[in-house]
């Protein structure tokens, strides 16, 4: 729209939408201001999800709140990584002042993979199979960002 | 199921920042498709748009396309996903029996929007998207790396797909003059800009501006409005679980669900010998190789092996797919209109030899959450 541009919308009405994070993942929180991780588990399949969630989709199962839970400890696997050097959240313009390691995690004792960056590790260095552990906010908040990332064992 | 035809189809030329706006776009290319079949606006019995709110920059979108749209005093309805969704719904229109010619369009402006950034939106707002580390590309480095990792497949074979795509978009004057790259080489690829590692820039299906549009008409109808019309036998479409952390990367469940769905309403029952050609919605290079696999038409760990050029063994994206340009919401309807015009025999400069069945997809979501497949077949 380079010459031609003729209207740009910014902002001129604010309508910020607050979610409800519903009661599992209100649960889940609540453990992070204890620098804690649970997951909760199938009673069919067994699989433990990170993070909880009331259905299992494969087996079609109801996950209830009251149990189910599991205690997780703060150590995991690197399955996976990508390097970028954008702002996942502005990737058109702003650029990270360094590439970010960004991981998937599988935390031990869980069956599914969380999406965090990996913290004061090399490029060289990065490999899969890694052991890592979760690098907590010194005044964890209740919220994802209570999760720095992660830094190798 | 019924075969159901299509009867007209048109797509603008693709432009990363075209000089004319949204809904002249739309009725150039709604207009055009009306006109390829030799029909008048008020042939159409029900209109189906797919375009998205977020990318048209306001809620209910629709509302403002209604009279470009071939939509003023008719049956009108919107579909927010893929162009090739909207024409499942056309098509669920026409098999209903109360329709006799369903048009579908669909596209947007890229130009107007940060798209990638915009992607952080289909994240989880209550765990991803606070953080925000997930967005679409980082999603496809994610699964380009578990690809190489699991096959030990090299850089260099995926940059070749995306070689192979930019070359034959160059053939194809429709295509996104960026992506038209005829002396492209794999070292270009690999030099050019990394998105996400190992996702470079030319290995991504551009977003652009661009709209298409196409008909459908009952096989009676079908065959009153045109000699040579391409018919609809088969149609799958499949999705799997949100979170990427749930997902084996490496391969597409979904899409191989969707393929068996799709095959077995055209009662096909060897893919790599009956399918002529394939037009992918390929987001990413790796996602051509990941897709050719989940629908059998080669063995897996071997995508990167298959001679898949416009004269090789099973032609894909012939046209340049959607790494020759990717118009959101379009994307998909333009994959099945260019599998249409192969089965006619009217792609121009890149025509595959005696196309007679071809494969077309769309998808949405992040690494193709959710993939639909068409078979198209051609000649009467």
């Amino acid at each position: 729209m380079t010459e031609k541009l003729v209207v740009t919308n910014k902002g001129f009405v604010r309508a910020d939408f607050s979610f409800w994070v519903g009661l599992y993942m209100d649960k889940f929180y609540d453990s992070f201001e204890n620098k804690k991780i649970i997951g909760n588990k199938c009673s069919k399949c067994g699989k433990v999800f990170v993070p909880p969630r009331k259905k299992c989709g494969k087996c079609n199962e109801t996950i209830p709140l009251d149990n189910n839970w599991v205690n997780l400890p703060n150590t995991g696997t690197l399955l996976n990584y990508t390097i970028t050097h954008y702002k996942v959240s502005d990737r058109a313009a702003r650029k990270a002042k360094k590439p970010q390691i960004i991981g998937m995690v599988q935390i031990d004792g869980s069956d599914t993979a969380i999406v965090y960056r990996l913290l004061n590790i090399d490029i060289e260095n990065v490999k899969i199979g890694m052991k890592l552990k979760i690098e907590w906010e010194e005044k964890p908040k209740g919220n994802p960002a209570d999760i720095k990332g992660f830094v190798q064992v | 199921m019924d075969k159901v035809g299509i009867v007209g189809f048109y797509q603008v030329k693709l432009y990363s920042d075209a000089n004319y706006g949204r809904y002249e776009m739309i009725f150039e290319a709604v207009r055009g498709a009306i006109d390829s079949a030799g029909l008048k606006k008020k042939d159409i019995t029900t209109a189906i748009s797919c375009t998205n709110d977020y990318y048209d920059g306001r809620t209910i979108s629709n509302c403002y396309t209604v009279e470009v749209g071939g939509g003023y005093m008719a049956d009108e309805s919107k579909v927010e996903m893929d162009g090739a969704h909207a024409v499942l719904y056309g098509l669920m229109r026409i098999l209903s029996g109360n329709h006799k010619l369903s048009l579908v369009w669909g596209g947007s402006m890229a130009s107007c929007f940060p798209y990638h950034a915009a992607r952080l939106y289909e994240t989880d707002p209550t765990w991803e998207r606070p953080v925000a580390y997930v967005n679409d590309i980082t999603a496809a480095g994610f699964q380009m790396r578990a690809y190489l990792e699991k096959y030990g497949v090299s850089i260099e074979d995926i940059a070749k797909i995306a070689v192979k795509n930019r070359k034959n978009a160059s053939r194809n004057p429709l295509a996104l003059q960026e992506a038209q790259n005829a002396n492209i080489t794999v070292k270009d690829v690999l030099d050019s800009e990394i998105y996400a590692d190992p996702v470079t820039e030319l290995m991504v299906a551009q977003p652009c501006d661009g709209v298409a549009a196409l008909l459908l008409a009952p096989e009676k109808q079908a065959l009153k409005i045109t000699d040579n019309p391409v018919w609809i036998t088969g149609v799958g479409y499949n999705q799997e679980t949100y979170y990427l952390g749930d997902r084996d990367l490496t391969k597409s469940m979904s899409m191989e669900l969707a393929g068996k769905m799709a095959f077995d309403a055209a009662g096909i029952k060897d893919p790599k010998k009956e399918i002529d050609l394939a037009e992918f919605f390929e987001a990413y290079a790796h996602e051509e190789v990941i897709f050719s696999e989940a629908l059998g038409l080669v063995d897996m760990g071997e995508g990167t092996n298959l001679n898949s050029e416009i004269d090789g063994d099973i032609p894909i994206n012939p046209s340049g797919g959607a790494i020759g340009g990717n118009p959101p919401c379009g994307t998909g309807l333009i994959r099945i209109i260019e599998a249409a015009k192969q089965l006619k025999g009217e792609a121009d400069g890149y025509q595959v030899k005696d196309a007679k069945k071809a494969i077309a997809s769309g998808q949405i979501g992040m690494c193709a959450q959710n993939n639909i497949v068409y078979i198209l077949e051609g000649g009467n």
